[in-house]
């Protein structure tokens, strides 16, 4: 359960499939916008995890 | 039984709302929209526990501290899971765990989407929303 990468990997899951559920009506639709809203939020804390590298938090 | 009358509301949109806020997925289950109300409950009930045994903290008021009123609005959009936690002792928190945030973040985010919920129950209750 301590694993950052499988909890975050979770929590996208978690959240796509909501919004994708609570916005988009049509069965195919709902798929394609689940797996897009996944990746965005995975790709995207991966990415800002990249960005912050540089700045570490002052010990 | 006729689609019009199977799909007629049972209650007022208030009360809807209300239950909805208490039990994830209750006011679309009210407003017979099974297979979602399915989903909503497995989703927030999923997110909720994860956050408990992640030792994440169920947060409330704290002096001095402006986030955590904000913070408990969220809490407390978990409606009767967050009653049932603080019945069991948990949802205090351990802020030394490794996986302290990640906690807070799911059982933040398990309020927050009772509390969208609770918005789309009442879309559907009073027909702005058909599906």
């Amino acid at each position: 359960m301590a694993d950052h990468f499988t909890l975050m990997a979770l929590h996208a899951l978690l959240l796509a499939t909501f919004f994708s559920f609570l916005w988009k009506r049509d069965k195919a639709e709902r798929r394609r916008y689940l797996i897009k809203v996944f990746l965005i939020l995975l790709l995207g804390a991966v990415a800002v995890g990249w960005l912050m590298y540089p700045f570490p938090r002052p010990s | 039984m006729p689609a019009a009358e199977e799909r007629r509301l049972p209650m007022s949109p208030t009360l809807v709302v209300a239950l909805a806020w208490l039990v994830p997925g209750l006011g679309h289950l009210l407003l017979h929209r099974r297979q979602r109300a399915a989903v909503f409950a497995l989703v927030v009930v999923a997110s909720f526990v994860v956050g408990i045994l992640c030792q994440g903290e169920l947060i409330l008021p704290k002096q001095g501290d402006p986030l955590s009123f904000v913070a408990t609005v969220a809490t407390l959009g978990n409606g009767i899971l967050f009653f049932i936690a603080k019945l069991l002792g948990l949802g205090d928190g351990v802020s030394t765990a490794v996986t302290y945030e990640y906690g807070n973040a799911f059982l933040l985010t398990a309020g927050v989407m009772n509390l969208l919920l609770m918005l789309d129950a009442y879309d559907i209750a009073v027909g702005k929303k058909d599906w």
